[in-house]
């Protein structure tokens, strides 16, 4: 079977994932370069090194991310509410409701048995619910973003953030931080902000089935945990790959569909 | 095609600088509720008013604050910077709540920017019920509105001058009509963008030139074999006013989609109906303009909507419709969730998005949703033929 590649120059990360006969054998993550065509050149250079391959070996790549229309070796581009749709479908296959967190982008998708996106909500207002919200508060509070997530299951005193605006939200951290409450109450306040954010959006698709949550901040702990309570369901979760990798897992999944029809993604 | 593109993407395109040239008079207008053919009977050009070609809102914003709709911001913007220094006059009309502020705006803005607001500055106001004493209020309305531009421009309108201009309007009304009947084939010729710039030329054209160079093009039309719609999905385009040809553009520039229809503030919504050419003229043009409405400012008229909608979908062989509205749109936001309700209810997919006007319009985050939604409706056909392989 062909080696095929996926990949998704987001606006924080770059993701390459190269797939032969359905399995992962080589992915890259890096943070995201100013220009997408540099990032998506650096992601796949790692992945392939990683599974061993060479360029030439790549029958078919399909890109996704914001920076998808400037990468200049793929054969084609789909979006990443598609990408992700797929790759949460092959992450947990019998997931239905999908919701995916990117630097910029808020997503929730409901698949149909074929993994094909059937109805999407994506945020139209601002920043607030993104992985851009986190990374900035988690500067804010000189900690690495992975660290954000483990301080809600700390927190004594969780704070309340009363503004969805991010750059309000950011004053209101640091007036916490001058105050002097813990670094582990104000975390567990900016997950329970991004959760709330979150909820709305899951809530305007009304979620069936299984949830499978992808993007890089499906790796926060604190705001997975409070997303389920807000939403009274269980997001499930999966060993099977890294969800950040998921844009990038579709990416590589539709590259098979185009070659010889094998990314059959139905519903398990 | 190139007379359309110009008037249609050009706030003083040739056409109204010729008529300037002529010494004749332009009024501009801000609702498809105000019956230009008023002003067109007595040689006063009638010009709808948009907000194209704005490069800031520091005029806008000044006057209206942040959270109000981008349209009449840019309106307002165009006039502080003084693009609309050719009119003679201009009619405000309650489309909305925020095109109602756009009169109070406008004249408060003129007391800090000297000359913006022309000699002729009217509101012309419009009942929110076409029926029994909306449309007799709507009629005092019109009368009201003649005798001004009589007294002001000191001319005559006479019920033989408005019925011409009716027989005129209704000469491009029929050719747009054509180009719609074109639009439903199976085999489209045309693009949206191009139909669409030619609607948006019509409010803005002198209507002889208009109507001439449309006959033109709908025969030209006519004679056209190649398929655009080959390989494309077929899509509508509906929601908040629009008269922006680079949001056509970001649709079909995906290659993947037409625009085989809208219903929009500007386009065939507006210029979808004759007007009665004999009888009273008043009465005619005010059953046009008020009593044929399709827009959501009309109370308890969703129902009719939604069949026109559908109706339309059906004709034109629509796949799926985008559904925008204008941040703080309050009409078509509510809407675009019901129609969005109901139309998906009937299978219809649909894309809700959400986005400022014109100039401010964030590209890649409305290109990434068309996008997927054209994805979409990909997977779906897919999927429904292999579903009818496997049966």
């Amino acid at each position: 079977m062909s080696i095929v590649a996926g990949c998704d120059v987001g606006s924080l990360t770059a993701k390459a994932v190269i797939m032969k006969n359905g399995k992962i054998i080589g992915s890259h993550i890096i943070k995201s370069k100013p220009r997408p065509k540099d990032s998506a050149d650096a992601a796949l250079e790692g992945a392939l090194s990683a599974a061993g391959v060479s360029k030439a070996d790549i029958a078919y790549c399909i890109g996704t991310g914001y920076g998808r229309e400037k990468i200049d070796f793929v054969n084609e581009v789909v979006s990443e509410i598609t990408c992700h749709g797929k790759g949460a479908r092959w992450m947990l296959p019998t997931a239905e409701t999908v919701i995916d967190i990117g630097g910029q982008d808020c997503k929730t998708m409901k698949l149909d048995k074929d993994g094909n996106v059937d109805r999407f909500a994506a945020n139209d207002k601002c920043a607030s619910g993104t992985g851009r919200f986190l990374e900035v508060m988690a500067k804010v509070l000189h900690i690495d973003i992975d660290e954000l997530g483990k301080l809600s299951a700390k927190a004594k005193n969780p704070i309340t953030l009363a503004s969805t605006c991010t750059v309000w939200a950011q004053a209101d951290v640091i007036k916490y931080i001058n105050s002097g409450v813990s670094i582990e109450d104000i975390g567990a306040g900016v997950n329970t902000a991004m959760a709330v954010r979150v909820a709305i959006l899951v809530n305007a698709v009304k979620p069936e089935g299984d949830i499978f949550m992808t993007g890089g901040v499906a790796k926060n702990i604190g705001v997975l945990e409070t997303l389920e309570k807000l939403i009274g369901k269980r997001i499930k979760r999966s060993r099977k790959a890294d969800p950040q990798m998921a844009g990038a897992i579709g990416a590589a999944l539709l590259s098979m569909e185009k070659i010889d029809g094998s990314g059959n993604n139905r519903l398990k | 095609m190139t007379v359309f593109h110009d008037a249609a993407t050009r706030v003083e395109c040739d056409s109204i600088a010729r008529w300037k040239k002529d010494g004749k008079p332009v009024v501009g207008y801000t609702c498809s509720y105000t019956p230009a053919e008023i002003f067109y009977a007595v040689d006063i050009l009638p010009v709808r008013l948009r907000g194209i070609e704005t490069d800031g809102m520091e005029v806008g914003d000044s006057y209206f604050g942040p959270f109000i709709c981008s349209f009449p911001k840019c309106i307002l913007q165009l006039a502080g910077k003084g693009r609309f220094s050719f009119l003679d006059g201009a009619i405000i009309t309650p489309g909305c709540d925020g095109m109602r502020r756009l009169d109070e705006c406008w004249r408060k803005a003129g007391e800090d920017f000297e000359g913006i607001v022309p000699d002729y500055f009217y509101y012309f106001d419009v009942p929110h019920k076409s029926e029994n004493h909306g449309m007799a209020w709507y009629i005092e309305e019109i009368n009201q509105l003649i005798k001004s531009v009589e007294d002001h421009f000191n001319v005559n309108i006479t019920n033989e001058k408005l019925q011409a201009a009716i027989r005129e309007f209704n000469k491009g009304r029929r050719l747009l009509n054509e180009i719609e009947r074109l639009r439903c084939e199976k085999d489209v010729v045309v693009s949206g963008t191009d139909v669409f710039a030619a609607a948006v030329a019509g409010t803005v054209m002198p209507r002889d030139e208009y109507t001439a160079e449309l006959k033109k093009w709908v025969s030209a039309l006519k004679k056209r074999k190649t398929s655009l719609s080959e390989g494309k999905h077929r899509v509508m385009l509906v929601g908040s006013i629009s008269d922006e040809i680079d949001l056509f553009e970001l649709i079909e520039n995906t290659q993947k989609a037409l625009i085989v229809g809208e219903n929009l503030c500007f386009g065939i919504r507006y210029e979808g109906n004759e007007i009665a050419e004999d009888g009273d003229p008043i009465e005619a043009l005010a059953g046009h303009y008020l009593g044929s409405s399709v827009c959501p400012r009309m109370y308890g008229k969703y129902k009719e909507r939604l069949a026109m909608l559908k109706e339309r979908i059906g004709q034109s062989r629509a796949e799926g419709v985008i559904m925008q509205n204008i941040r703080f749109c309050d009409l078509h936001g509510a809407e675009n969730a019901l129609f969005e309700r109901d139309l998906e209810a009937m299978g219809i997919p649909c894309l809700r998005v959400e986005r400022e006007y014109g100039p401010h319009i964030d590209i890649g985050r409305m290109k990434l949703r068309i996008n997927a939604f054209l994805e979409r409706i990909e997977g779906r056909k897919k999927a429904n033929k292999g579903d009818g392989d496997e049966t």
